[in-house]
């Protein structure tokens, strides 16, 4: 039984940083990378299945799209506990947007074939939220989004879930495997990695593939595989706010002028 | 990263006299237990603050001519050539970092209670000290203050001869100048006493004379309790305080101003319990209304913010600091390399403080654990040698101990995992900060949780797992460090065992629904009765807290004490205020009593001195004192035991047990630290984490290095010229 779980080199800031000469990213030197923390969550309940039916084996497969920088991300989860990690790379693609890295993601889930495929709901950085479901869209596995609780059997044909829905709504229902799963916060309590796993996973290989690897063509990758781009980056302009005061219709009525008064009409 | 122009004006020099401040930062006069005797800590401990900034930077109070020793406490010297050799250490160092050196000189009167040098104190009027008990002072004569106005004189010429820049008349806190200035000691009917100019005379005429010896070297200050807080009869800022400044702003280069005396002089160096930053600025400001000279006050200012605004209100000129600069030495530097996050931040629990108190051990700091360690262990406040191998180190336990020990592993490059059960770093402090007035000690966490967050960025190898399962001893040996730290604390005794009996007392039992531990009063999950009766045998603040928080949530509270309750907030200067609260909420102290045994809802208390007087052998098991007949019972609702506390050890001793499996797991040492290794004040937990996280190398860093010591070495003379042999008179 094997579970893959897409993991993403996720990059913070400090309060002082520059944007890239070209307008379109972070300088680098600014970066903090570190795992996104999503998948902190979505590795452990990869974990936690593992050890909880431990009368079966369970494979925990971790796999990123990104160059040799995120390395430290899938060593982070080696040492946690992942038995193997994949990074797929070559500067192709370069650019990619959701939707490609989605389809790379797809073709490595193809080549391993998993039970399960686990994504974060979304990255901490980009907060795209698109990944993990465009993967199950390339794969056409039934897929949910938002899983707040988690109960598989390995080896079991089903999943049974609960995803979160909007205005404080969850639903619970069950899956056929494969599936894939985008795990939201707060599901389980993410563990640290011991010394002795930071000093394993220092020693494990990490499997690099290129994109002919998994069977793609170049222009499946990077900008021209991708639909959208990004064509400049800027720190938006300070803002006003406004707290508007009185009973909902008097706070709709001072809305609505504001908008009048924003629009011209 | 530059200062925040917001903060400029800190930056700017003061001219005092022939010298000028580089900055408004300055370190005021105060005790670290160096004196003149240990010149290699006095010359390290102030220099430091040299490199870190600071502008001016003092001794402590120093004794101008034997008849103005305070042994049993511990205050510089400048009475002869040895003392000046040895304080030259001090003026040399504070050069080489471009700062100016000052000397704060001290004649005590009767307050010094000359136990070395058995001299005389001469003082205005005779008079017993209000402060050190048995100690009267010789009423001076004409001549007397001619004589005692020469010391001055003199020690200043020997000061300068020392390089000290700033030369001090030392008037606040009760010395000297103020007793001939305040009618509570000065009764005289001449010249020097009855009105204000009389009673001036003295320190006029000193501040004259010392100019005259020394004026175009030296900046000359003064400080000054502008209000000695006593109300009409004594100094009050806006009579004698004023007129004095007034009249003495042309003999001064600088004045140095704060409130109070000595007898409670926690109302000056106010402990974070009772009083904010800045606290005494309701009676100091008027003085910038009468001063043509700069002014500078103290108040534990930690916070470039407030010390901007002291400045720019026109309250002070300079910002004067003790504590502050004991925590931090850097602060100057930290705000002019705006790094305001890494200022360590005194909590004013006046530990430094507690130390002179009692007599001048070697100051001690719960933030700064290199505070007094400078010369005697190498120690730099923010410099660390680099790590001595590749061991990793785990660290059980994130309170006191276990954050500076990581801390300093951490700066010094070891990869480290520091983990705890608690969701925060602290330990058992996040607790105690929860008691009333006790929030400012949160800034020892404060300063931990910061830096170990940056450190952690910075190696990716460290981490910090908190809300961890209690680390077992198989977890531990597995963990993969190979250095284990044991900081788990300690815990309040359960069963009433106490530094009286040494045993468990019959009954106590905090299980029980109606008795409760400290740590059960703060996690607040047992009902706590009406009538509170706390069980007390410890010297220090838990009692008298606990009592504080029950009483003023409306518990009738009564606290047994077979030990003297809040002792040691003598020596932190908190006593007077605790007691004054715990008089407010009617707190009732049953003292020089303890318990026998314990049944529900009632103690058997009897009165520590019950046993009889007399003594008498009367054969093997039989006591040599009289049954104690005192004994009765003491009905409550709630009972608190506050009788000891016991390191939780037993992690470190399983890991010893299982020695044999350390190598195959690749462990080469355990060590244990903090309260786990003994309970102990924060300062000295602080402190062993520290040690060990800088010794980690040594072949048992359990046990510490040796320093380097100051005594005098036989056969050298202190003074040259003096004979070091014994020689009797014949």
């Amino acid at each position: 039984m094997k579970i893959l779980i897409a993991i993403k080199q996720a990059i913070a800031l400090d309060e002082d940083f520059e944007i890239r000469a070209d307008g379109r990213d972070i300088e680098e030197d600014f970066f903090l990378p570190d795992l996104n923390e999503w998948d902190e969550y979505s590795l452990e309940e990869a974990m936690l299945i593992k050890e909880r039916h431990a009368d079966t084996p369970v494979e925990v497969v971790c796999v990123t799209i990104a160059p040799d920088s995120a390395d430290e991300a899938l060593r982070k989860c080696l040492a946690k506990g992942a038995d193997r990690a994949i990074r797929v790379w070559d500067e192709s693609m370069e650019g990619s947007d959701p939707v490609a890295i989605a389809r790379a993601l797809a073709a490595v889930a193809k080549k391993e074939a998993p039970d399960l495929f686990f994504a974060g709901v979304q990255s901490s950085d980009h907060a795209h939220g698109a990944t993990g479901i465009a993967v199950a869209g390339f794969l056409g596995w039934a897929h949910s989004a938002v899983v707040a609780r988690l109960d598989y059997t390995p080896g079991a044909k089903e999943v049974a879930l609960k995803r979160e829905l909007e205005g404080g709504l969850s639903q619970e229902l069950r899956l056929p495997c494969p599936a894939v799963l985008t795990i939201q916060l707060g599901i389980n309590k993410p563990r640290y990695a011991s010394l002795r796993g930071m000093k394993l996973a220092a020693a494990k290989p990490i499997e690099t593939l290129a994109p002919g690897d998994i069977g793609l063509a170049t222009n499946d990758c990077g900008e021209s595989g991708s639909l959208a781009r990004v064509r400049r980056m800027y720190v938006p302009e300070k803002q006003r706010a406004q707290i508007l005061a009185g009973d909902v219709a008097a706070q709709a009525k001072a809305l609505a002028a504001i908008i009048r008064e924003a629009t011209g009409s | 990263m530059a200062r925040d122009p917001k903060y400029d004006i800190l930056f700017t020099p003061v001219q005092i006299g022939p010298k000028t401040l580089r900055n408004r930062f300055y370190q005021v006069p105060h005790c670290i237990g160096a004196g003149s005797d240990k010149p290699g800590f006095q010359a390290a401990h102030r220099s430091i603050k040299a490199e870190g900034g600071w502008a001016g930077i003092n001794t402590e109070y120093c004794s101008i001519h034997p008849e103005s020793d305070d042994t049993h406490r511990l205050s510089a010297r400048i009475w002869d050539k040895g003392d000046v050799h040895n304080l030259r250490a001090m003026t040399d160092h504070i050069h080489q970092f471009g700062a100016l050196a000052g000397v704060e000189m001290w004649y005590g009167g009767a307050h010094a209670p000359c136990m070395e040098s058995r001299a005389t104190p001469r003082g205005p009027s005779q008079y017993a000290s209000e402060f050190e008990t048995l100690t009267y002072c010789r009423e001076m004569d004409l001549s007397d203050i001619a004589m005692v106005q020469q010391y001055y004189v003199d020690a200043a010429l020997r000061s300068r001869d020392a390089g000290f820049d700033i030369v001090y008349v030392y008037g606040a806190h009760s010395y000297l100048p103020l007793q001939f200035l305040s009618p509570y000691y000065n009764k005289r009917t001449d010249g020097y006493g009855g009105s204000f100019k009389n009673r001036a005379r003295f320190w006029i005429e000193t501040l004259e004379k010392v100019r005259a010896a020394v004026g175009n070297d030296c900046a000359i200050a003064t400080r000054f309790a502008v209000d000695t807080l006593y109300g009409p009869g004594s100094v009050e800022v806006e009579e004698d305080g004023m007129r004095f400044v007034e009249l003495a702003d042309p003999l001064v280069d600088l004045w140095d101003v704060d409130v109070g005396d000595i007898a409670e002089w926690g109302e000056d160096a106010g402990p974070s319990r009772f009083y904010l930053q800045g606290h005494q600025v309701p009676w100091t400001r008027y003085i910038k209304q009468v001063a043509k000279k700069p002014v500078l006050g103290v108040g534990r200012y930690t916070d470039p913010e407030k010390m901007t605004e002291i400045v720019t209100k026109g309250y002070a000129d300079i910002i004067g600091a003790a504590r502050p600069s004991i925590a931090d030495p850097f602060l100057p530097k930290k705000v002019e390399e705006g790094r305001v996050d890494d200022i360590r931040v005194c909590i004013g629990c006046n530990v430094c403080i507690s130390r002179w108190e009692i007599g001048g051990p070697p100051m001690i700091c719960t933030q700064n654990a290199t505070a007094g360690e400078e010369y005697r262990r190498g120690w730099h406040p923010e410099r660390f040698p680099k790590k001595g191998s590749e061991d990793s180190v785990l660290i059980v336990g994130a309170g006191p101990s276990g954050s500076e020990c990581a801390r300093v592993l951490m700066e010094r490059g070891y990869t480290v995992h520091l983990y705890d059960t608690a969701e925060k770093i602290g330990g058992h402090l996040n607790s105690v900060v929860t008691l009333p007035g006790l929030g400012e000690w949160g800034y020892h966490r404060d300063y931990r949780e910061t830096q170990i967050g940056k450190l952690v960025k910075k190696n990716k190898q460290s981490q910090v797992a908190l809300g961890q399962k209690p680390m077992t001893a198989e977890a531990a040996l597995t963990y993969g460090a190979e250095k284990i730290v044991i900081a788990t604390g300690s815990s309040w005794n359960t069963d009433g065992t106490n530094c009286l009996t040494h045993d468990p007392i019959p009954g106590a039992d905090a299980s029980q629904p109606d008795q409760l531990t400290p740590e059960q009063v703060f996690s607040g999950k047992k009902p706590i009765g009406k009538r509170v009766v706390i069980l007390n045998a410890d010297t220090y603040f838990m009692a008298p807290s606990l009592a504080e928080k029950l009483a003023s949530e409306g518990h009738e509270v009564t606290i047994v004490s077979g030990v003297h309750l809040a002792n040691y907030m003598h020596f932190t200067l908190e006593y007077p205020n605790m007691m004054r609260r715990l008089h407010e909420l009617h707190v009732e102290e049953l003292g020089d009593h303890f318990c026998s045994k314990i049944e529900k809802g009632r103690l058997e208390i009897y009165n520590i001195w019950g046993d009889g007087s007399r003594r008498t052998y009367r054969g093997p098991g039989v006591f040599p004192r009289d049954a104690n007949k005192t004994h009765r019972w003491l009905e409550f609702d709630s009972l608190i035991l506050v009788t000891g506390r016991h390191s939780d050890d037993s992690l470190h001793r399983e890991l010893n047990a299982r020695q044999s499996e350390w190598e195959a797991n690749g462990v080469k040492a355990v060590y244990l630290i903090g309260d786990a290794e003994a309970p102990r004040l924060i300062a000295d937990a602080t402190f062993t984490g520290h040690r060990v996280a800088r010794e980690i190398e040594e072949a048992n860093a359990q046990f510490p290095k040796a320093y380097k010591r100051e005594v005098a070495i036989w056969g050298n003379p202190h003074s040259p010229g003096v004979n070091p042999e014994i020689e009797y008179e014949s």
